[in-house]
C-alpha cells in the first residue's frame, strides 16, 4: 500500500481539500480528473444558481448519460401507464433520453427520488467556470457504476405505481457521461434545487 | 460492524493519517492535501494485532469443553498438548445489488366449504443493498473455518514477525466471483418472489481486501483421542471446534425418543376417529421426533462446532428441514 500526494495532471499543483471525494478537482485550471485504474480528466460542467436558495448553497454532483434504448415489449399486472414512452425521444418504442445519476453517497430512497426527478424533467440551466466558494458535495460513484446504474433508474421510472410490473424487454447503451454539477439550496427543510 | 483502518503517514507533511480499509482516498487532517492510496489492484492488505494470550486461548477452550452435551469428564481427564497462534488469510468484500424482480406468488386457501381458491398476486421488488462476504483464503486443513465472523479491532502488522503466517493460496477473481454469487443469491432470496417473470440485477463489487486474522490453535488430548479448539485472536471467543460426546447422553436420547415418538405415533391412531388429519399428524410427528433421536444417537460421539468439511447438520437445521417436510406433506395432502 503506498500513499501519494494528488496533483493536477495538468499544471501539477497539489490538491488540497477537506473531504473524501472520487474526482479530483483543480481550483487553479479548473481541471477535474480522476484516479480510477489510472489519471484521467473529466469532461464536466457546473450550473449556474438562478435563485437564492433557502439554507447553505451547495453543489451536487450528478452523472449524466446520454442513452438511447429500444423497448420491445412490456407486461404489467393492473393498470397500464407506458411512463417511459412519454419521456424519451424518438418514436416505436425506441428513442434518447438523459438519465441523471446522483453521484454523491445518498440514502436509497433520496436517491431514487432525485434520479428519477431530474430524469423526468432534465434540468435547464446557465454554467459557469468555476464553483467559487460555494461547497460541492464529495463524488461517491465511478462513472462505471453510474452507468450500470442508469438500467436500475429505467426499471425503477417504469416499475412505479399503478400496476405491478411483469416484464420488461428492452436495450439500453449509454453514448456519452458528463458530470454535472446541480445547484441546490440544502437546509432544514431537506434539498431544494436552484436552477 | 466497524470499518478496518490503518495507521499510515502523510507524504507531503509526515503527520498521522488513518485510512479506513477499502477507502482509497482521503484528506489529510494536518495540511489538507488530498492523498490516494495505490494499493495491488485495489485489494487493500490489512492484519489484525492478536490481543490473546496463551493462557487466555487455553481458558476459553476449556470453558467450551463444559457446554453442551460433551463428555462430563472432558475437563478433567482432557489434555492440552499443544497452543500455538497462526495468521489465517481472508478475502474480505463488500458488493452492491441494484435493481428489480418481477414476479407472482400463489397463494392456496380453503374456503368454509372445503373448496381450494388459488390467488395469483403480482410482485415488483426493487433490490439497493451492501452484501458483505469473506472466504478463508487458504486451504484451512481441519481447523474447520472457512469465513470471519469479527471485523472490528485494532490492525497492525507488528505481530507478523512473530507469528507464522498462512500463506494465501486462492485468488482475487475466485473472491470476487464467490462473492458476487454470493450477493445475487442473498439478493434473490430477499426479494421472496416465488415466480420469476423478470429479473435485472447490476452487482457493483465495492471493496476487496486480504485480512490476516490471528487465530489460536489449542490441540488436545481425551482417552487416547486427539481434537482440537480454535480460538480468535481478537476477541477470544471460540471459533471452531471438536469435543468428544458423552455415551451417557446418546442412552437416554435414544431411550426418551423413542419413547416419545412411539407415544405420539399412538396417540394420533387412537385420535384417527375423530380426524384422519390428527392420525397424519401423530405419526408424522412421532416420526419426526424418532428421527432427531436418531440424528443425536448417531452423531452424538463427537460434538463439532465451526465450519468443518464434513460436519452433520445440527439440530436446528435438522428441525427446519422437518418442518419442511411437514409443509410440503400439509400442502400435498391439501
Amino acid at each position: 500500500m503506498k500513499v501519494v500526494q494528488v496533483r493536477c495532471p495538468s499544471c501539477d499543483s497539489p490538491i488540497y481539500s477537506k473531504q473524501r471525494d472520487r474526482l479530483f478537482y483543480c481550483d487553479r485550471c479548473n481541471v477535474l480528473h480522476v484516479r480510477d485504474g489510472g489519471v484521467e480528466k473529466i469532461d464536466f460542467e457546473i450550473a449556474e444558481f438562478a435563485s437564492e436558495p433557502p439554507g447553505e448553497k451547495v453543489y451536487i454532483p450528478f452523472w449524466r448519460l446520454y442513452c438511447s434504448f429500444v423497448i420491445r415489449s412490456k407486461s404489467v399486472e393492473g393498470e397500464y401507464v407506458f411512463r417511459l414512452a412519454s419521456w424519451m425521444r424518438g418514436e416505436d418504442g425506441s428513442g434518447t433520453m438523459f438519465i441523471y445519476v446522483p453521484a454523491a453517497d445518498f440514502d436509497t430512497t433520496t436517491f431514487k427520488r432525485l434520479a428519477i426527478d431530474f430524469t423526468v424533467s432534465s434540468p435547464k440551466y446557465n454554467t459557469r467556470l468555476n464553483f467559487g466558494s460555494i461547497r460541492r458535495m464529495p463524488t461517491a460513484m465511478s462513472r462505471e457504476e453510474a452507468t450500470e446504474l442508469a438500467d436500475f433508474i429505467i426499471v425503477t421510472m417504469e416499475a412505479e405505481k399503478p400496476g405491478v410490473l411483469q416484464q420488461l424487454d428492452y436495450t439500453l447503451t449509454v453514448n456519452g457521461t458528463k458530470m454535472v454539477y446541480l445547484p441546490f439550496g440544502v437546509g432544514p427543510n431537506g434539498m431544494v434545487p436552484a436552477f | 460492524m466497524t470499518g478496518i483502518s490503518v495507521g499510515l503517514n502523510c507524504p507531503a507533511c509526515g503527520g498521522s493519517i488513518t485510512v479506513v480499509e477499502g477507502e482509497d482516498t482521503i484528506a489529510c487532517p494536518y495540511c489538507s492535501s488530498t492523498l490516494f492510496i495505490e494499493g495491488d489492484e485495489g485489494v487493500t492488505t490489512v492484519a489484525f494485532r492478536n490481543r490473546t494470550t496463551k493462557q487466555k486461548a487455553v481458558d476459553a477452550s476449556r470453558r467450551w469443553w463444559s457446554s453442551g452435551w460433551k463428555a462430563r469428564d472432558l475437563r478433567r481427564v482432557g489434555k492440552v498438548t499443544e497452543v500455538y497462534p497462526i495468521y489465517l488469510p481472508f478475502w474480505r468484500a463488500t458488493t452492491r445489488i441494484a435493481g428489480w424482480i418481477c414476479g407472482y406468488e400463489i397463494r392456496r386457501h380453503t374456503d368454509s366449504k372445503g373448496r381450494v381458491h388459488q390467488q395469483k398476486i403480482p410482485k415488483e421488488v426493487m433490490i439497493l443493498n451492501d452484501y458483505q462476504f469473506s472466504e478463508i483464503a487458504a486451504d484451512p486443513g481441519d481447523l474447520g473455518i472457512r469465513s470471519l465472523r469479527n471485523f472490528s479491532g485494532e490492525t497492525s502488522f507488528a505481530d507478523f514477525d512473530m507469528i507464522p503466517t498462512f500463506e494465501a493460496t486462492t485468488s482475487r477473481d475466485d473472491a470476487i466471483s464467490h462473492a458476487r454469487n454470493k450477493a445475487l443469491s442473498s439478493a434473490r432470496s430477499s426479494a421472496r418472489v416465488p415466480r420469476v417473470t423478470m429479473e435485472r440485477l447490476h452487482i457493483l463489487p465495492r471493496r476487496l481486501s486480504m485480512v490476516y486474522y490471528p487465530v489460536w490453535i489449542v490441540r488436545y488430548d481425551y482417552r487416547d483421542r486427539k481434537y482440537l479448539t480454535t480460538v480468535d485472536g481478537v476477541t477470544g471467543q471460540i471459533i471452531s471446534g471438536r469435543a468428544p460426546g458423552d455415551p451417557l447422553f446418546q442412552s437416554l436420547a435414544i431411550t426418551a425418543g423413542s419413547s416419545v415418538g412411539g407415544l405420539l405415533a399412538a396417540v394420533g391412531i387412537i385420535l384417527s376417529d375423530v380426524a384422519v388429519e390428527m392420525m397424519i399428524a401423530g405419526i408424522g410427528a412421532g416420526v419426526g421426533v424418532l428421527y432427531l433421536t436418531y440424528r443425536f444417537f448417531r452423531h452424538g460421539s463427537e460434538i463439532i462446532d465451526g465450519d468443518f468439511r464434513h460436519k452433520p447438520a445440527s439440530m436446528s437445521e435438522t428441525v427446519n428441514e422437518l418442518r419442511d417436510v411437514a409443509r410440503s406433506l400439509q400442502g400435498a395432502y391439501r
